[in-house]
């Protein structure tokens, strides 16, 4: 869109959920608008503010605006980096685009691989930021903006940090008594912003606490009709990780048009191509979202909520729990150095390390959060690599992802409650690099606008200070009780199973039979990611390891 | 603002780095906002007669202990805003300089300095630069490649082509080196066995072919001069082409226009050009140019819009194809300038400058040495 006086032209993809507060402060200030269109506040407002405007946005958003005056370009990306952004400079020409796969189709690009993408995929399950697969694109920070001017591209400068807002509130914890008011408070406010919307906006439902609170908070902000999608899996049925009875629960309890869709391993298989070509850099997770933003396209909504995010903002994860204790238990022995090697080495050769790669690694890493925190999450350890890839791109691999320097760099400023750290850890790294990515692409795949009230950077400031009190179980409690029509008991009290895929089960099916069912399960998934994404210098049995490694994850 | 070069040679230099190194500390004197450049040079110059105004070169010290300490003393004298390296070896001695006088650093690469790995030592003072300037694309991937945090610090500043290429008389040009109705290829480089990659080998070994092709009628001139010769007036012996190969020594700077109109083709197969300033200099004479699709020749030839580079299999076929396309001498000049000529290279230079003077904050901290300059 261009701007009436023609200086300013925006290109813009995401959402804002405070448009029709910013173009009220603009109208009242003398700004007039030419069209309704949302889009214009956008040009009105870095024409008032230039570089600073950002900063006043709500919402998902990856943002360029060219102006014809100054003859420069700024880019922009959300606080928590909900929208992906990525540029590639060869010294002459500057290219962004939103998604990896855009850049390269203009083929003005070098394809060349980026040793860090594949080495970071294996080691976390999808490429870290900022690095990509291919050595000349790399991602625009979250919460980063970027000028481009006649002299180049200047320096990505930082508008916003979720780290300082969890550092923030570390310092200043909230009552205990007042986790439950703060939690209803701010997240029925967030649910009530995300529903701004001109057409229908449904909801993802599981069996769990996040998306059926969302549900209920949906109601209690005035959305009388509202439909509810859930996922489930012939595999499942009747067994505990079927989410749709308890979703039925539910859904009933609140009144919602309850659809719940069925996926079987030949649909599964049918559609792998296709999620394949959709998924802009590779990823070991995705698949549930695929097809949950695909039955909601199919049973008609173009917006929906997604409960993403709550197990990061309210001590969800297992990590809230392991992750404090393996510090504080080995952050001494782990100073002596050459030790946790050693440790690692001694009970390797004692074979502890078939059946359990990362607990011979604990001594190694888990002495401080960014070692923890990667022993948690990580998919591979780098020791482990060298089985899956050349030894050369390994090497070199590593030594740009520099991980444990760049986990520091994201829990930087370091918040001073344990809890604040692992949610900042998770935020930063797990959700970024993966969820938010995954729910990019796959949404975007079936035209459907996924919106996430609780990753939020408003609601990030109103509970920060919430975090430090939080432990696994009372963060969801808390959630639980924030409609004021409360999740049903049945939900609450449910073990976590977290919202999977049975991929695991076909891609095992798949490899007991041996020579009759090549083409299926794991080594068809190798063979597609090799085809893909091209990682021509793994070894294709690293590749099936890793990718045996990918169904079991999926199936966790 | 007051800048502070510290290069290898400069004024009164030869070859394309010192050519670079004037055409730089030039630009940058024209500049309003600059107050004077002081440089200080390692290799004494030839003549010294050209020397633009606000410009002091300081008098060559060829030992490295010696130029260090003119270096730190021409530093606590001026009290530099800017200071930049022009070489990737004098990197520590610059970012001490800097870091003492609270200077902005830049950091010029020329190319072929950072084909090997640089070591921990001299990556260090690139890391700490405020900017780094590359001839060419590749070079700047190279640095970014090895340092990735200075990917939005590293920027691209190309050779430019001085207003003298122009296309002129092409008959009286090859009068004047007494060609013949032949069909000329020409080369213009220092024949240097050390580097060795100019790529003569490779043209030469197209001769016999080229000779059948056009009856004889084809003549292949090397001008420069160097240790290399010998082997290379060998391997004319031997492939038979040596009637037909002309040597002409080092050409003068008077004569080079010209040499460049009396052409047909220039080619230059080489297989590692930081920039390749000399494909340019033919071209803005009206010559087509060809090279490799290798290192900076693709930004000298636009990506192959003012110029042929191709992979190196498909070099004899392309340079018989050079010689049977005549293009508009006046427009190719015309087009090599806009991009490459001196306007161009004035424009970014004071891009830059101006990018420095505006950006917010310097980098470094307070200066180490304090008091007015």
């Amino acid at each position: 869109m261009t701007s009436a006086c023609e200086r300013y032209v925006v290109i813009f993809n995401g959402e804002i959920y405070n448009y029709p507060e910013l173009r009220r402060e603009l109208e009242a200030r003398g700004t007039h608008f030419t069209s309704a269109s949302d889009t214009e506040v956008l040009l009105h407002l870095y024409a008032e503010c230039g570089a600073d405007m950002p900063a006043k946005l709500r919402g998902m958003f990856a943002l360029a605006i060219w102006d014809n005056h100054a003859r420069s370009l700024f880019l922009a990306r959300d606080p928590y980096g909900i929208k992906p952004l990525y540029t590639a400079n060869d010294g002459w020409t500057f290219r962004f685009a939103s998604q990896v796969k855009a850049l390269i189709a203009g083929r003005a690009i070098s394809r060349d691989p980026e040793p860090a993408g594949a080495t970071g995929f294996l080691l976390w399950g999808s490429v870290p930021e900022p690095f990509t697969l291919y050595r000349d694109i790399r991602a625009l920070p979250a919460g980063h903006s970027q000028i481009i001017d006649e002299a180049g591209p200047r320096p990505p400068r930082a508008y916003a940090s979720i780290a300082e807002v969890f550092a923030d509130g570390a310092a200043r914890p909230a009552p205990r008594d007042d986790v439950f008011s703060r939690v209803r408070g701010a997240v029925s406010e967030s649910v009530k912003a995300h529903l701004v919307a001109d057409v229908e906006v449904g909801v993802f439902l599981s069996a769990g606490v996040d998306s059926g609170a969302l549900l209920g908070l949906m109601r209690d902000a005035g959305q009388r009709h509202v439909k509810a999608i859930t996922l489930a899996f012939g595999e499942f049925e009747n067994t505990v990780e079927d989410e749709a009875p308890l979703a039925r629960l539910t859904a009933r309890h609140y009144g919602a048009e309850h659809v719940v869709r069925t996926v079987g391993r030949a649909e599964f298989e049918a559609e792998l191509p296709a999620i394949l070509q959709a998924m802009d850099q590779p990823s070991i997770d995705g698949v549930n979202t695929w097809f949950v933003a695909k039955a909601a396209h199919e049973a008609g909504l173009k917006v929906a909520l997604s409960g993403l995010g709550g197990d990061e903002l309210l001590a969800g994860y297992p990590s809230f729990r392991d992750v404090p204790r393996w510090v504080s238990l080995l952050a001494a022995p782990s100073r002596v150095p050459g030790l946790g090697r050693a440790a690692r080495m001694m009970l390797t050769a004692l074979g502890v390390g078939r059946q359990n790669p990362k607990a011979v690694s604990l001594l190694e890493y888990g002495g401080a959060y960014p070692g923890a925190y990667l022993l948690r999450r990580a998919l591979y350890l780098p020791h482990e690599l060298d089985a899956l890839l050349d030894a050369q791109t390994v090497r070199d691999g590593l030594r740009r992802l520099k991980s444990l320097a760049a986990l520091r760099a994201s829990m930087t400023p370091a918040p001073a409650r344990a809890q604040s750290r692992v949610a900042l850890l998770e935020s930063a790294n797990y959700m970024r690099n993966q969820l938010l990515r995954d729910a990019d692409w796959a949404g975007m795949a079936h035209s459907l606008e996924i919106r996430t009230p609780l990753v939020d950077f408003d609601l990030l400031k109103a509970l920060s200070p919430v975090t430090p009190r939080l432990s696994p179980g009372t963060g969801k409690q808390a959630l639980a009780a924030a409609p004021n029509l409360q999740l049903p008991r049945a939900i609450v009290d449910r073990r976590r199973t977290g919202f999977c895929v049975p991929t695991g089960h076909w891609a095992a099916a798949a490899n007991a039979t041996t020579a009759a069912s090549k083409g299926a399960g794991s080594r068809a998934w190798a063979r597609e990611v090799l085809k893909h994404f091209g990682v021509a210098n793994a070894s294709v049995a690293g590749l099936q390891k890793a990718c045996t490694g990918v169904a079991a994850e999926l199936a966790r | 603002m007051r800048v502070l070069v510290l290069a290898t040679d400069a004024f009164g230099g030869y070859g394309g780095i010192a050519q670079y190194n004037r055409d730089l500390i030039q630009a940058m004197a024209s500049q309003a906002a600059v107050d004077f450049v002081d440089v200080a040079v390692r290799v004494a110059p030839l003549s010294l007669d050209d020397i633009p105004k606000k410009v002091q070169q300081a008098q060559a010290t060829r030992g490295r202990l010696h130029y260090c300490f003119r270096a730190a003393a021409m530093a606590v004298r001026a009290r530099p805003d800017l200071i930049v390296n022009a070489h990737l070896y004098h990197g520590p001695l610059a970012l001490a300089l800097a870091k003492a006088t609270g200077a902005r650093l830049i950091s010029q690469l020329h190319g072929t300095e950072i084909w090997r790995d640089v070591s921990a030592s001299r990556l260090g003072p690139l890391r700490s630069s405020d900017a780094v300037l590359c001839v060419s694309r590749d070079t700047r991937q190279r640095v970014v490649e090895a340092a990735p945090q200075l990917a939005a610090r590293t920027h691209v500043l190309p050779n430019m082509v001085r207003r003298r290429f122009h296309p002129g008389d092409r008959a009286e040009a090859r009068r004047r080196f007494g060609f013949g109705d032949e069909k000329i290829i020409l080369t213009v480089a220092r024949l240097d066995g050390r580097k060795g990659y100019k790529g003569h080998d490779r043209v030469l070994h197209t001769m016999p072919d080229l000779l059948r092709q056009y009856d004889g009628k084809v003549r292949y001139v090397i001008a420069g001069e160097g240790d290399d010769r010998a082997r290379l007036e060998g391997l004319a012996l031997s492939l038979g082409v040596a009637h037909a190969v002309r040597f002409t020594g080092r050409v003068s700077d008077e004569a080079l226009p010209d040499l460049y109109r009396a052409s047909d083709v220039f080619a230059m197969p080489s297989t590692g050009e930081g920039f390749g300033i000399v494909y340019l200099e033919a071209m803005a004479c009206g010559t087509p140019a060809i090279g490799l699709d290798v290192g900076g020749v693709r930004d000298a030839m636009l990506d192959g819009q003012l110029g042929a580079c191709v992979p190196v299999e498909q070099f004899p076929e392309a340079l018989r194809a050079a010689l049977e396309t005549s293009p508009d001498a006046d427009d190719l000049s015309r087009r090599v300038h806009a991009h490459f000529g001196e306007n161009a290279f004035q424009v970014r230079v004071s891009d830059m400058l101006h990018s420095f003077l505006k950006a917010e904050g310097a980098l470094r901290s307070e200066p180490l040495l304090k008091g007015s300059a």
